[in-house]
């Protein structure tokens, strides 16, 4: 028995990596190929054309820049606001946390289509409709919450002497997360903002309810590709790029995901 | 032990404020909004809770109800035991716990609208890579047309694209277990079925409610993937209950979208509270120490 679960486990893990690699490997596949005719390929030809539409795009270009942007942004906004209710969920306890707790999750796991409207009409009000920012912000509404999960897990395996300790210094609260906490938790923060780029970069819906005529994310313009002559090896080798930027991420973080990240209750 | 102090909520007013502009003045308004008759957004009529009856009392409800719900049942019950031997299964040396980490979250990374198409072209009996190997054994372009096989779509669909998240939040609980607890276990002569029920379960029972509780909702609430696959049908067979929703938004039904959306918000509270006293419960039997 023992002599045989690492082989059932390698051919678990193997199958499992094929499954998962299988429509992968027929998307590579199509972007490689000419699928409308054009005046210098003919239809089903190997080329690299398709990658090469997606760079004299200017609008699939600019979808590259917003996707960016917008992540980008709502890493910024949720990470810091993150780290300090995390801190609190860790450390005290104070009235209604458990409440609190409660309504955050409550919060992360409403269906984004419940709140499309009204965020839509919340958001022509405040005048951040058709900008990436305001796709940044309205992702918050899922990314805070796990965000202030993952980072409270990572802070509550710290040993609480450092804290003490700091304080018997003369540390304020604020500064003491400054300077102590957050070089401690540095790997936990890249895994949050890890976390917050693979579910904000591929969500479609408030993404497509805040961008009707300008900034646009990749998801938004491969939806524009379908037509009625769908050039379907352009809307693969879109695809196919849209995931090189999360490839990259996942390879570099693959040491501190593969460490195990700190997860626990609040 | 926590400090009891207030000035916890100090810290957690940002958050607090951030998802109280984002997730409650949003939810308010559609709480409004669920009692009016709306035509356009200026010129109201109070119906009172009119728009509740018609929803509860419609078996179009209840029957998308029962299918998200079957639907659910089936995503949890093969992602979460998949993902959890999946977990167990990764290697131990890091040159390939990397590699197969990397690979594994690929899904992931995919834009969610495009899962539908990717799935559609892989089935494809003349040119898909499963299509065509499947269609040795009499698939053919039909499976649009029966119930079973739609289903059976969707779920791979789904496993295809999930399971990894339930992946990586087991293998980082498992990581967490420290090394001498499995020598201890080595020393008792403790076969692999035993080191799993007594060490790696326990360790993993908090991730596993959270990937639980991601899976559930997720799929209970499933949209963007499960329209164009089929859209809805054969006959509404997976008609689910977002995508009821998303049809009366597109229909700009306020009032009855509104209404609709604050019963899934009422859904969505009760799991989040089922959850938890499940979180509670985990924890209060556990005297024993050995928790951080």
């Amino acid at each position: 028995m023992r002599r045989v679960l690492p082989f059932f486990k390698a051919a678990g893990l193997i199958l499992f990596l094929i499954f998962v690699c299988l429509p992968l490997v027929q998307m590579t596949l199509i972007s490689f190929v000419a699928t409308l005719p054009r005046p210098d390929t003919t239809v089903g030809s190997l080329t690299f054309g398709n990658y090469a539409n997606i760079l004299s795009d200017p609008t699939l270009r600019s979808a590259f820049g917003n996707s960016i942007a917008y992540v980008l942004i709502n890493i910024c906004i949720t990470v810091p606001v993150a780290i300090p209710a995390a801190y609190a969920f860790s450390r005290m306890s104070f009235l209604g946390d458990k409440h609190l707790f409660f309504a955050f999750i409550a919060f992360r796991i409403t269906p984004p289509v419940v709140l499309t409207l009204p965020v839509f009409q919340l958001f022509s009000a405040l005048g951040i409709t058709n900008s990436v920012f305001g796709i940044a912000l309205a992702h918050c509404l899922f990314n805070l919450p796990i965000s202030i999960w993952i980072l409270q897990g990572f802070i509550s395996a710290i040993p609480k002497e450092l804290d003490e300790t700091a304080f018997l210094d003369g540390y304020s609260k604020p500064r003491f997360i400054w300077t102590f906490l957050l070089p401690q938790i540095a790997p936990g923060i890249a895994v949050t903002a890890f976390f917050c780029f693979m579910f904000s970069w591929v969500e479609v819906v408030f993404a497509r309810i805040l961008t009707t005529t300008n900034g646009k994310p990749i998801s938004m313009a491969i939806n524009g590709l379908f037509g009625f002559q769908t050039d379907i090896g352009l809307v693969m080798a879109v695809t196919m790029a849209s995931m090189i930027p999360g490839a990259i991420l996942v390879f570099s973080m693959r040491h501190h995901l593969s460490r195990g990240f700190k997860v626990g209750r609040i | 032990m926590k400090d009891r102090t207030n000035t916890g909520w100090i810290f957690v007013l940002p958050a607090a404020l951030l998802l109280g502009l984002v997730g409650l003045i949003p939810l308010i308004t559609v709480i409004n909004y669920s009692f009016f008759e709306i035509f356009i957004l200026d010129q109201r009529f109070w119906v009172g809770t009119e728009w509740y009856s018609d929803i509860i009392g419609s078996g179009r409800f209840w029957s998308s109800f029962g299918r998200s719900a079957l639907f659910s049942a089936l995503v949890l019950c093969i992602q979460i035991p998949l993902g959890i031997a999946i977990a167990l299964c990764i290697p131990q040396r890091q040159f390939w716990i990397g590699l197969a980490l990397a690979g594994i979250a690929l899904p992931l990374l995919v834009p969610w609208n495009m899962i539908p198409s990717l799935w559609l072209s892989v089935l494809n009996p003349d040119t898909g890579l499963i299509g065509r190997v499947l269609a040795s054994f009499g698939w053919t372009t039909d499976w649009k047309l029966s119930v079973i096989q739609t289903w059976a779509v969707l779920l791979v669909m789904d496993t295809w694209h999930w399971t990894s998240l339930v992946v990586i939040l087991c293998y980082s609980a498992l990581t967490t277990i420290p090394a001498p607890y499995y020598q201890a276990a080595n020393i008792d002569g403790a076969g692999p079925w035993q080191v799993f029920r007594h060490i790696q379960l326990p360790k993993l029972q908090h991730v596993l409610l959270m990937a639980i509780l991601l899976r559930f909702m997720d799929s209970f609430m499933i949209y963007t993937e499960a329209f164009p696959i089929n859209a809805g049908g054969p006959n509404g067979a997976t008609m689910f209950l977002a995508v009821d929703l998303g049809e009366d938004i597109k229909a700009f039904n306020y009032g009855p979208s509104a209404a609709r959306s604050v019963l899934y918000f009422l859904i969505v509270l009760t799991v989040a509270w089922v959850f938890t006293k499940g979180q509670g419960k985990i924890d209060t039997p556990a005297p024993s120490g050995g928790r951080e």
